[in-house]
């Protein structure tokens, strides 16, 4: 990957800082600006295609909601704003959000977790949770195309007709899969040490750098500057 | 699990914090499948939390059998809190569910996590965390959309507003996810006697 790396726990503070400037965003352009710093940042760490559809998908909004905001009238408008409302404060959430997971492994995470000391009940069970969610949507392949065998297939009739039947047949192999997995992984972890009482250490090297405090001072900036509504 | 147990005898142990992690990422999923038919869509994004609740609750039920413990609902909850967190959600529905897990935990707690209708609560509070955006909207409705405009907010929007959004809407929202989230988990209960204590996995 190209592009200057950033520590963790950058990233995880300046995803706060975007949902403070969010909270407290004055006018629709400072959001804008927002989206753009973000980009910039998604630049910088190398991201380009992620920066480019990013913004563009923003502009997107952007017209939409100006195009809300002045031609409709009544309860058409009242609707779309309170809708775009919400669009609009959770995106630069989202795509900084969508960055961080991109550019950071899940072992970096876990160093950072373990360095800004959150206790191991949250961490080792969020690690865990990162690591099944992919194998749910496997679980799910297999688990339809199994019920398609049987004719029970989760298709809108099926839903309709016999609900019971097919929440029944989703529920239990899926739930069943992951109850035996958790007996595997806990074994698993358990043999690889994971009760050790010892400081966790970690091959992913993570300093806060001169870099890192850069990028946060640059969002801090933004943020007053929003706080005080210069924009 | 004698040995395992041993360095944390007397709470969560290591089996405890996988299961945990690992129906919570399914919680997650349900919530996402249920809520991704409501979110983009304008006139129905209020109605959000209901479908986060939909198909949760057997997950939830077979999650609290297995690990019949305090903290469990509350990781549960603090967990979706954060990954909704980290992927940007609003901040009022990722307080929402950590405070809804808490209490739920509290209140599973009070029936030692095995009063069937006690856990069917913590389930519809854990639920109700979702609603915390529209919470916030509700509260302060009128400077929500404000900044859309800069500021110069026109009487007749404000009071479009007001017939749009109506303050029962945030009542049927309330209840909707009550309700919901208790049928949920009431199936969740029918399917756990059914089908996973006749298997033998819950603790």
């Amino acid at each position: 990957m190209m592009g200057v790396r950033f520590d963790p726990r950058t990233k995880l503070l300046l995803l706060l800082l975007c949902v403070i400037c969010t909270m407290f965003a004055p006018s629709l352009r400072y959001e804008l600006v927002l989206v753009c710093l973000i980009a910039v940042f998604s630049l910088l760490s190398g991201q380009f295609g992620h920066a480019f559809m990013g913004t563009l998908f923003y502009g997107m909004i952007y017209a939409g909601t100006l195009l809300s905001v002045t031609k409709m009238t009544g309860t058409t408008q009242a609707i779309f704003a309170a809708f775009l409302g919400l669009v609009n404060k959770v995106y630069p959430c989202g795509f900084m959000a969508g960055l961080m997971i991109k550019t950071t492994k899940t072992g970096e995470f876990m160093a950072a977790f373990y360095k800004i000391h959150i206790p191991n009940r949250i961490v080792i069970p969020f690690a865990v949770m990162l690591r099944y969610l992919p194998v749910v949507k496997e679980d799910w392949h297999y688990i339809k195309d199994a019920m398609r065998m049987r004719d029970i297939s989760p298709s809108i009739k099926n839903i309709c007709l016999r609900p019971i039947m097919v929440a029944e047949c989703l529920y239990v192999p899926l739930m069943m899969a992951a109850s035996n997995t958790a007996d595997e992984l806990s074994i698993a972890a358990v043999t690889r040490g994971i009760e050790n009482p010892n400081p966790r250490t970690s091959l992913a090297q993570i300093k806060f750098l001169l870099r890192d405090l850069i990028a946060v001072f640059a969002f801090s900036i933004y943020l007053v500057i929003g706080l005080i509504g210069m924009v | 699990m004698g040995n395992q147990t041993r360095t944390n005898k007397k709470g969560l142990s290591i089996k405890d914090l996988v299961t945990i992690g690992i129906f919570t990422a399914l919680l997650f999923v349900t919530m996402l499948v249920g809520g991704i038919v409501f979110a983009p869509n304008p006139v129905l994004t209020f109605y959000m939390p209901l479908g986060a609740a939909l198909l949760g609750g057997p997950v939830m039920m077979l999650l609290i059998a297995k690990v019949p413990k305090s903290g469990a609902i509350a990781i549960a909850g603090i967990l979706c809190g954060v990954i909704w967190f980290a992927t940007g959600m609003h901040w009022a529905m990722d307080l929402g569910y950590i405070v809804g897990g808490i209490i739920g935990d509290l209140i599973a707690g009070i029936g030692k996590y095995k009063n069937k209708f006690l856990n069917m609560l913590a389930f519809i509070c854990l639920s109700l965390g979702a609603t915390g955006t529209y919470i916030c909207y509700f509260a302060n409705r009128n400077t929500w959309s404000n900044y859309m405009l800069n500021g110069g907010t026109s009487k007749s929007y404000i009071d479009a507003m007001n017939t749009a959004a109506k303050n029962w809407m945030l009542a049927v929202i309330l209840i909707g996810t009550v309700v919901v989230a208790g049928m949920s988990a009431w199936i969740g209960s029918i399917l756990l006697k059914k089908q996973f204590e006749k298997a033998g996995i819950t603790a």
